[in-house]
């Protein structure tokens, strides 16, 4: 169970300090400072143990989060609470900094003895803190509230409230992926796999009952053997797989919001959930197989002589032509004993960073099926001690589709009481590729 | 860069006021890397800059190598900065060199070269900062390159003294890193001793510590400076001389030229000359005078000053240790300090005390204090200068007052700190068996000890209390008696039981007659404790009961029903079960008569050395026991190990009054507690080792035997052969006026050239001396040099003889060729005289790698794929001697079937082949 939660600033000062259990003592405070804000060398681990106590902590923008405990807890449970925790703090004053955390610490002491109970983790849904802790004050609470309230945090359906209504019914669906490739000098794919979410925002009146449907390869066999079996009852020999793996993609794992149903899942493979007001992340998966690369970085480095390095890079898009890619940066590793770099490149802008040891190279949009170029000379200062181990070149971009191939086949509403159909509300979906490590080596 | 004004380098100043706004770590990194960049792309080699923004640059340099960022480049430029004119600018590429001094040899002239340069100038400023970088770096090799520069510094006579100064201070430091490297010639000695009388106090000052450094390596050479010294010293201290600059300190004059001229005095024995002699006793009566006179200044650095020139003086004079009258001062000084508020005063006075206490003509003086040491004992809160306190105690100790002060002590005892405990102990325990006039004071006290301090009292102690019983008969009944009071104590320590129950063991019977102690009573009061004890002390108690078997035959059915008892008869611990059941037969079996002869009363131990002085020097090895400066030994020595003694009565004991040595009888030979000894003291025989490891390795032991090993290690360059030896020894005794020799006889002398270093004369026990030399070949030979070493071993002269391993092999060179050339070689020393075969059968298995190893080991080379058979080995060397150098050839053909090798040899030179072969013969 999780001890205490502190917020250090980047300095290492402590500006919030929450002690859940006997068991942390207030040097914990100190010595999670000592050893890992001020430490000598780097932290690399994420969890460090110092005295028997466990520190698990993550960095957003110059402030620590830390969590700690001195039993033997699960890690992974820890780290999701954190960024639970972040991501509830975000909503609720936007972007973490010193100033902001200072500016709102009252807020957040309230949260922390709300999500966290005698160190097990709580209720942390935005959306249900959002009723019964706010900003404002406080204000006299009506007795139909109340029950509202009480009902809403130990009712079955605690993530959503009643009798919300809507003009418009209304839901969005935003499919983001993120895409991690490791890819040898001669374009051979080393590692490479997709860790998608599906977020939802549902503007929708009452209690709507919604099903959801993928291009999942079990979900798809399934149905496409359920037509055949109703349409073809005597003959089970006839289907035909070759038509069902083009269109369905093979999910690695996946999790689910905790609105989602999961008996309905296992048992139907179908996704049906009560979703909750505004927005949530419905589902996360990850896919390794088939995975469709949006770009291909093909590296030319040559070395001439001791003062002197040539680098070309192409770049190839390897989508529609109808497509635009957005965002896009390389970054191109420099050697350290760099003094000058001339660059020249055909589309976008090229650029030699100094402070960060890479040339970076941006462009704002590039259309499918296109290629484009960047040749760069560096000049170096000769040094014989050390060998320079090439760094992978790094790649971020976004593109308009899902390079996993995932796609969403249905979602369909049911509103009993309040009778509006499943063709009157309004969905829109959309697909987000990013890059996630996006990386060749040079 | 005209438009900037004065050495402000803003640029410089920018750059470490943007580290320092960093908010993170990531910051940090990124502004260093972007001006490192800068840096590279200004310091690259088509441009120039001028000596300003070299300096700006070098400096950022160093201050990111000061963040802890690795430096590579750079170095050039602040090496171009040193042959600057600008003060500033030469400093900076000083202070970047001291700081990032790991570059390449290359380098390292280069900035020999400026800083050599430097020295020679004409501006005093630049010599100190080359002097201050020289001494900054100081390795081995500014040592070598600056061997003459900067003695010359300082003796010449046109430099300035500031300048005189550095150089005398530099020269110290690198006499300290690498005294073997840095070479003064001769004729300076007499000039740098000269710096003693110079003008300016600072360069005496500075010189002094030099001189002091150099004093240590050579006496001899530096003798003449006892008279400067003297006179230099009596200059300051009695002379109303008032010119000393800016050298009083808080109205002591020069102080810190004073001590060093006081511990350089204590390098010399006290001179000779009556006429200096007398002028430094004036000079150490003036200092122990004012230290009379009231302090002229309430301030601390005052009366620390003259303190510390008042017990360097002090060092001095119990180091001189012949003027009785300072002697007798010096401890009534030390006497008045021991009542100083100031508690370091104090734990210095009694450190030198203990000193004093040595001396025969100040030990009166310092006994007159006892009761304020006693009194320090008791009331001080210190514990560390309670610890000198004991130590003096200790020193101070006589046969007039050794009743009064272990007395104290023994009180003390009681309420010592646990830390100090175990050593008082054994200072007591010394004190009263060596002073003791009547024993059974000592018995009472030695039990005292026990009782107070049970758990302290190491093992060595009891051991001596029941070796001086054994060893003496008059007081063996008055033992028994009190042993069996000690044990009456309802709780009595398990060292107490243990000497009770020997002592009971062998002399219970002299108290049975008495009705309160008969054999039953003394049999029931030791079982009441024998469950409370651990194996060991059971193991012993069955011992006693056994003895009782023979001394009292009435109880044996008493004795028996108890070793039949399970829990010894079936303990779990072996040793006790082992004693039980053969202690059981042996009463059982044998006849009174046998019981008798068996178990007879312990006959008394030989001696030479208390264990407890041994056990004393281990524990606190800077200890100055008795006076002797005698070497101690780190080793673990058993209190066993000390009964060896195979030469009794050699030790003049007329002089020597006193039970610690009166135990050392002749009766005392013969008897040994364990026959494993025994075997040890037999008169040493050699063994030498003569599996010729040497001819193969670098690293071999060459001679061993129960007093001493010998190793040796060796590195060949061409005819020259750097050799180390390591004397070991082993034995528990130092080894005195060792020598040793290598002796060539006959042709071997036209043949070898020795240069060994002389080796120390002592080896302590149980450590190691090492000889180095070298060896240099004249001439390809044959014979083998023979070593002798001779010493004195327990007073005894042993002498070693044995052949010294160097072989012609050592001198060879491996060569490697192609299979052409090879052959080519080969067909050209086909003269009969130049070659030599021989077939022999295998010693060892038939495996390619060993051999292969072996002949590499050997020194030529062993080449692959000369010859067509894969198996055969082929390969070639060349043997160095300072007159030629001899190629020789060879092949080495194994027959597997047969287990026999064929090998040849040629040789450029008539009768190598044949020696060659020789040595390599029975090593496959």
């Amino acid at each position: 169970m999780i001890g205490g939660v502190f917020i250090y600033n980047h300095k290492g000062e402590v500006l919030i300090s929450r002690v859940y259990r006997d068991d942390i003592g207030r040097n914990a405070v100190d010595a999670f400072r000592v050893n890992v804000i001020h430490a000598r060398q780097q932290a690399r681990f994420p969890v460090v143990n110092i005295a028997r106590t466990s520190f698990f902590y993550t960095k957003r923008s110059n402030i620590w989060l830390c969590a700690v405990a001195k039993q033997n807890i699960n890690a992974a449970m820890v780290f999701e609470f954190l960024n639970k925790m972040i991501d509830v703090m975000q909503s609720y004053f936007g972007k973490i900094s010193e100033e902001n955390v200072k500016n709102n610490f009252v807020l957040i002491y309230e949260l922390l003895d709300e999500i966290l109970d005698f160190g097990y983790p709580q209720n942390s849904d935005t959306g249900v803190l959002k009723t019964f802790i706010t900003q404002q004050g406080v204000r006299p609470v009506t007795r139909e509230e109340q029950t509202n309230v009480t009902s809403a945090v130990t009712g079955q359906i605690g993530w959503r409230r009643e009798g919300i209504k809507y003009r418009r019914n209304e839901l969005f669906l935003d499919v983001i992926e993120s895409v991690n490739l490791l890819m040898s000098q001669q374009g051979q794919v080393l590692s490479t796999h997709v860790a998608g979410r599906v977020v939802m925002k549902s503007y929708l009146s009452g209690m709507p009952e919604c099903k959801f449907g993928i291009n999942d390869k079990i979900t798809v066999e399934n149905r496409t053997k359920t037509q055949l079996d109703s349409n073809n009852p005597n003959n089970n020999n006839t289907t035909n797989p070759s038509t069902t793996t083009k269109t369905a993609i093979a999910i690695d794992d996946c999790q689910f919001h905790q609105c989602v149903k999961l008996s309905k899942f296992e048992s139907e493979h179908s996704i049906s959930f009560i979703p909750p007001d505004g927005e949530f992340e419905l589902m996360r998966y990850r896919t390794t197989k088939d995975i469709s690369l949006p770009f291909r970085v093909i590296p030319l480095v040559r070395e001439i002589g001791r003062t002197k390095m040539e680098v070309k890079i192409v770049v190839k898009s390897n989508f529609k032509p109808t497509l635009i890619g957005q965002k896009i940066e390389i970054r191109i590793p420099t050697p350290p004993n760099t003094c000058d770099v001339q660059l020249l490149c055909m589309k976008g802008k090229a650029k030699h960073k100094s402070s960060e040891n890479a040339i970076v190279w941006k462009m704002k949009r590039m259309g499918g099926m296109k290629e484009s170029q960047l040749s760069a000379e560096i000049e170096l200062l000769p040094n014989d001690k050390k060998k320079w181990n090439r760094p992978p070149i790094s790649m971020s971009f976004e593109v308009p589709f899902a390079p996993s191939g995932f796609k969403v086949r249905y979602l369909k509403v049911f509103e009993h009481k309040l009778n509006y159909s499943d063709s009157e509300t309004i969905k829109w979906v959309r697909y987000i590729g990013k890059s996630g490590l996006y990386e060749t080596r040079c | 860069m005209p438009t900037m004004r004065g050495d402000a380098m803003r640029g410089l100043a920018v750059f470490i006021s943007d580290i320092r706004n960093c908010k993170s770590r990531e910051a940090e990194l990124r502004r260093i890397n972007k001006e490192l960049t800068n840096i590279r792309q200004r310091f690259r080699a088509d441009k120039t800059l001028d000596g300003y923004q070299k300096k700006k640059y070098v400096c950022k340099l160093l201050f990111i190598f000061l963040l802890g960022h690795d430096i590579d480049f750079g170095y050039m430029e602040a090496v171009n900065l040193l042959s600057s004119n600008k003060y500033t600018e030469k400093q900076i590429g000083y202070l970047f060199i001291s700081v990032i001094m790991n570059s390449s040899t290359e380098m390292k002239q280069l900035i020999i070269q400026n800083i050599r340069n430097d020295l020679q100038s004409r501006n005093p400023i630049f010599i100190n900062l080359a002097l201050q970088c020289v001494a900054n770096i100081g390795d081995r090799e500014m040592a070598v390159a600056f061997t003459n520069d900067i003695p010359r510094l300082l003796i010449s006579g046109d430099t300035l003294d500031a300048v005189k100064q550095s150089a005398a201070l530099c020269l110290l430091r690198l006499h300290r890193t690498s005294p073997d490297s840095l070479q003064l010639n001769t004729e300076w000695t007499a000039r740098i001793i000269h710096l003693l009388n110079d003008q300016h106090l600072g360069v005496a000052t500075a010189a002094v510590s030099l001189i002091d450094a150099l004093v240590k390596r050579s006496p001899d050479e530096y003798k003449g400076c006892i008279n400067l010294a003297v006179s230099r010293l009596s200059r300051i201290v009695t002379s109303s001389y008032t010119d000393f600059q800016d050298y009083t300190y808080y109205f002591v004059p020069a102080p810190w030229l004073c001590v060093k001229l006081l511990r350089l005095l204590q390098n010399y024995p006290p001179p000779d000359d009556p006429s200096i002699r007398s002028r430094l006793n004036e000079c150490l009566d003036t200092i122990l005078n004012k230290a009379q006179e009231p302090l002229k200044s309430k301030k601390v650095q005052h009366s620390n000053a003259r303190n510390a020139v008042l017990f360097e003086a002090i060092n001095l004079i119990i180091h001189m240790d012949c003027e009785s009258s300072l002697l007798v001062r010096a401890c009534n000084q030390l006497g008045q300090f021991l009542q100083n508020r100031e508690t370091n005063l104090r734990y210095l006075a009694l450190e030198s005390m203990c000193l004093l206490a040595t001396s025969e003509f100040s030990h009166e003086a310092v006994k007159k204090h006892q009761e304020t040491v006693i009194n320090a004992l008791k009331s001080e809160r210190d514990v560390s200068v309670r610890q000198r306190a004991v130590d003096l105690l200790y020193a101070m100790c006589d046969r007039s007052n050794a009743q009064d002060i272990v007395q104290e002590m023994l009180t003390y005892l009681e309420t010592a700190d646990y830390t100090i405990r175990e050593e008082m102990v054994l200072k007591i325990a010394i004190l009263s068996e060596k002073y003791a006039v009547d024993y059974k004071w000592y018995l009472d006290i030695m039990l005292k000890l026990i009782r107070i301090a049970g758990d302290f009292v190491s093992e060595e102690v009891w051991y001596r209390v029941i070796q001086v019983v054994v060893n003496r008969n008059d007081v063996q009944s008055y033992a028994a008696k009190i042993a069996f009071e000690a044990l009456q104590a309802p709780a009595c320590h398990e060292n107490m039981v243990k000497v009770a129950g020997y002592i009971l063991g062998e002399y219970g019977n002299l108290i049975a007659l008495d009705p309160r102690s008969t054999p039953l009573i003394q049999f029931d009061l030791l079982h009441s404790k024998y469950h409370l004890c651990s194996p060991t002390t059971r193991c012993l108690i069955l011992s006693t009961y056994m003895k009782f078997v023979n001394l009292f035959p009435e109880i044996k059915h008493h004795i028996q029903d108890i070793l039949r008892h399970d829990s010894n008869y079936r303990s779990s611990d072996v040793e006790i079960q082992q004693r039980a059941t053969e202690y059981l037969k042996l009463s059982e079996v044998c006849s009174p008569t046998v019981l008798a002869t068996v178990l007879e009363i312990m006959p008394p131990y030989p001696e030479k050395q208390s264990p407890l002085l041994v056990r004393l020097k281990q524990k606190k090895p800077l200890m100055e026991s008795e006076g002797a400066v005698e070497p101690t030994s780190s080793a673990t020595t058993t209190p066993v190990t000390v009964y060896i003694d195979d030469v009794p009565k050699l030790a003049d004991t007329a002089q020597q009054n006193g039970l610690l040595v009166s135990l050392d009888t002749p009766e005392s030979n013969g008897h040994y507690e364990d026959s494993t000894f025994s075997s040890m003291t037999k008169p040493a025989t050699s063994t030498v080792q003569s599996n010729k490891k040497f001819l193969l390795k670098n690293s071999d032991i060459i001679f061993e035997n129960e007093l001493i090993q010998i190793g040796i290690k060796g590195e060949t360059t061409k005819s020259s052969m750097e050799i180390e030896l390591y004397y070991g020894n082993k034995s528990n005794f130092n080894m005195t006026n060792f020598s040793s020799n290598i002796i060539c006889t006959g042709e071997l002398e036209s043949e070898l050239r020795m240069n060994m270093e002389p080796t120390k004369a002592t080896i302590d026990s149980r450590a190691q001396i090492k000889q180095s030399g070298t060896i240099d070949c004249l001439k390809d030979f044959r014979d083998l040099p023979k070593m002798s070493i001779t010493f004195y071993y327990n007073n005894m002269p042993q002498k070693i003889d044995f052949s010294f391993p160097i072989y012609l092999n050592k001198y060879i060179e491996k060569a490697t060729m192609d299979s052409n050339n090879f052959f080519l070689r080969w067909k050209n020393l086909e003269k009969s005289s130049q070659e030599f075969q021989k077939i022999f059968p295998a010693n060892f298995p038939m495996i390619y790698d060993d051999c292969h190893q072996k002949l590499e080991g050997f020194g030529w080379s062993s080449l692959t794929g000369i010859d067509v058979n894969t198996e055969n080995f082929c390969g070639a060397g060349i043997i160095h001697t300072t007159t030629q150098q001899i190629g020789c050839l060879y092949r080495l053909e194994p027959n597997k079937q047969a287990k026999m090798y064929r090998l040849t040899i040629r040789a450029s030179r008539d009768g190598v082949a044949k020696r060659l072969v020789e040595l390599l013969e029975d090593q496959f």
